[in-house]
């Protein structure tokens, strides 16, 4: 065990950090669930492109710097550390870009991963449905196949930043009369193809952070195809072993909000009971040990393993260690809890949002009930009826 | 940045967990329990290199690091060890000076089963004993030792270590024990109530690994960390174990206990939890260490 840094290392976090304090914006950008937010995030990937530091892991060919994971955790440190605006481009990033990475064909990978990089599009995910939720293999959407097209009838929902992006990654069933698991295939789709309607659904905050999506006879072209007809199941558990794994959430968004929840309480502490401290130090302590977890896991993927169903232990700890951490700066916080701006909201409300977006952590990416399930099933043995 | 045992350390690892398994039967625990006379293994510990595993090659040890040490001391635990071998081999041994050195292995190796020692306990010679009934403690005097951080460094990460260990042991008895057991004509193991009890311990075992590994190689905050994590799940973990089990797990019957007390033992070993809680206080929440991303490792 080794747990130096290399001198590159250092070099490289120092390069990182000079970079980031010469072009973070001051003011904290509004929420990319506005259209003036998103239009300032999208603005911001394009920054952060431009100097090749967008996706630092990614292949240099498509605009990233070649480099291992080990140096995409040290920049996320740097990242939030600054506290940089968060990514618009998450669900194209770190999601579909891996998927098209292992799935994707040599013409797919130049068409698309260039411009995710940029920031000139950015993607959406579009799984769910109204009748296909945890149940994911309940999917109804179909695609027939005509001529050099897809025609995609049916509707998703739960569609995070669709209703201001570019373009989304779809599940459909493209076999006809199959069903479950066999069938389905991974369609990238145009948000402004004619026949696509775009709902916005507002969020706990208000904002149209995801949409529901009607295809009426969306006409799509056969090349924007994603690995095998029929087997886009297989395609889709690739993403979704990068959603829940590693890439989504690394340990620096939280322990940036764990610094900041012991200044809070320090802030705070003289009219708190005495029960806080313990809160918040079991908060801390959750982000340390979800960051000597993913250095141990980075270490291993390095060396070759792959992440699977041990994924969703990940996506467990990190969405139920956010909600345990912002409902600790609610407690805290008090009467001012409910206070999401003017002069006495304490830090403009940033608690309050950050407390209602951990809500949907264990809800989104599978819910944890789900995850629950495929731990018990697949890594610990136990039977499935 | 290789935050991984090599090759040859997870043999070392490897070897020891089957040797444990192998020798610290059920079987065997049952008749300590009772008072019967058993295999000594110090021998064979030695023969392994596990007690000159942090031992110096002058002295003919392996001069292994502490982390590898936690990995055997995490194999210990899963077999439910009751010898002081980590102890001897991970705390004693490497604060030695060399004359001691070599009196330690040899003393080791020649005793029956030596009696754990609790240090916070203060000296009178008197043994006592312990709800672990593989356990017999001597009242020791905790000591000035000029290396106490460094004894107390040592002990907590083997100790949250074996934790770890009694954890992970814990639930694949329940996880056995859930396939086999029916109810309402299935196993009980396939009900989402069982499913979601041992899925929630598994994960907090993986996520408290890691830090025991930090610890041992980082020392400090880490190891405050690594033990309440430790002293968490193995709490959670003995918990859940017995709801799995059922009234057979309120019983001799099935060896759940023997695991269970041990954890239980060891959560209030070199730093119970107020202890390591306390630290972390004056550290992290009153101290002016850095916090934040890219603070845990650098």
């Amino acid at each position: 065990m080794n747990i130096e840094f290399t001198s590159e290392h250092t070099a490289f976090r120092e390069a990182v950090r000079e970079w980031l304090a010469a072009h973070v914006p001051s003011k904290r950008l509004p929420s990319f669930d506005t259209q003036e937010g998103f239009d300032l995030h999208r603005e911001w990937e394009r920054t952060l492109a431009k100097d090749k530091w967008g996706n630092v892991n990614w292949p240099e060919e498509y605009g990233g710097r070649g480099l291992d994971l080990t140096h995409w955790l040290i920049f996320e440190e740097e990242y939030y550390r600054a506290d940089a605006p968060l990514r618009v481009s998450q669900n194209g990033i770190f999601l579909l870009a891996p998927t098209i990475m292992e799935y994707g064909t040599d013409a797919q990978k130049a068409r698309f991963l260039p411009p995710m990089a940029s920031g000139a599009e950015i993607w959406a995910q579009a799984w769910s449905e109204p009748g296909a939720g945890s149940d994911m293999a309940a999917i109804r959407t179909k695609a027939v196949r005509d001529g050099e097209h897809y025609v995609v009838t049916g509707q998703k929902t739960w569609s995070s930043r669709a209703v201001f992006a570019d373009w989304c990654f779809a599940l459909v069933r493209t076999e006809e009369g199959s069903e479950r698991h066999k069938g389905l295939s991974k369609l990238l789709i145009p948000l402004d193809s004619p026949g696509l309607t775009r709902r916005p659904i507002a969020q706990l905050d208000g904002d149209p952070g995801f949409a529901e999506l009607f295809f009426d006879e969306v006409r799509v072209p056969a090349e924007n195809l994603l690995g095998p007809e029929h087997g886009g199941w297989g395609v889709a558990m690739a993403t979704a072993g990068f959603e829940r794994g590693l890439l989504l959430r690394s340990p620096a968004r939280f322990q940036a909000a764990a610094a900041r929840l012991v200044n809070l309480w320090r802030e705070h502490k003289d009219r708190l009971s005495s029960g806080v401290s313990e809160q918040v130090l079991q908060a801390w302590m959750n982000t340390e040990r979800f960051c000597a977890a993913t250095y141990q896991l980075v270490s291993r993927v390095q060396a070759g393993a792959s992440v699977s169903s041990e994924a969703s232990a990940n996506k467990l700890f990190w969405s139920e260690m956010d909600r345990h951490l912002h409902r600790t700066a609610m407690t805290i916080m008090g009467a001012k809890a409910e206070l999401e701006e003017g002069l006495d909201a304490i830090d403009n409300g940033r608690w309050l949002d950050g407390y209602m977006f951990s809500l949907a952590g264990p809800i989104y990416a599978g819910t944890n009930e789900i995850q629950r399930n495929i731990l018990a099933e697949r890594v610990l043995g136990l039977p499935r009826k | 940045m290789d935050f991984r045992f090599t090759e040859n350390q997870q043999d070392l690892i490897d070897a020891a967990k089957a040797f444990f398994i192998g020798e610290n039967t059920a079987e065997r625990m049952r008749k300590i329990a009772a008072g019967e006379t058993v295999d000594n293994l110090w021998p064979q510990f030695a023969e392994l290199g596990l007690l000159g595993l942090m031992a110096p090659e002058s002295a003919g040890g392996l001069e292994q690091p502490l982390v590898v040490m936690a990995g055997v001391a995490e194999a210990a635990g899963y077999a439910g060890l009751p010898e002081p071998c980590l102890e001897i081999a991970g705390v004693s041994v490497p604060h030695a000076n060399e004359e001691e050195l070599s009196g330690q292995i040899t003393r080791a190796m020649r005793s029956e089963l030596r009696p754990h020692i609790d240090s916070s306990l203060a000296d009178s010679g008197e043994v006592v004993m312990s709800i672990d009934p593989l356990r017999k403690l001597v009242k020791a005097d905790s000591g000035n030792d000029q290396n106490i951080d460094s004894i107390n460094h040592h002990g907590a990460v083997l100790s949250a270590a074996q934790l770890v260990g009694l954890s992970q042991r814990m639930v694949d008895m329940s996880v056995e024990y859930a396939k086999d057991r029916h109810q309402f004509g299935k196993p009980i193991g396939s009900f989402q109530a069982i499913k979601h009890h041992l899925a929630t311990v598994y994960t907090q075992i993986e996520f408290t690994r890691p830090m025991v590994h930090l610890a041992a190689i980082k020392g400090g905050r880490a190891v405050h960390t690594a033990k309440v994590a430790a002293i968490d799940t193995a709490m959670m973990a003995a918990e859940t174990a017995i709801q799995v089990h059922g009234g057979m797990g309120y019983t001799f019957e099935v060896d759940l206990h023997l695991f269970m007390k041990r954890a239980w033992s060891l959560c209030g070993e070199w730093g119970d939890r107020n202890y390591h809680m306390k630290k972390l206080e004056e550290l992290v929440l009153e101290g002016d260490e850095p916090l934040g991303p890219g603070t845990t490792f650098s």
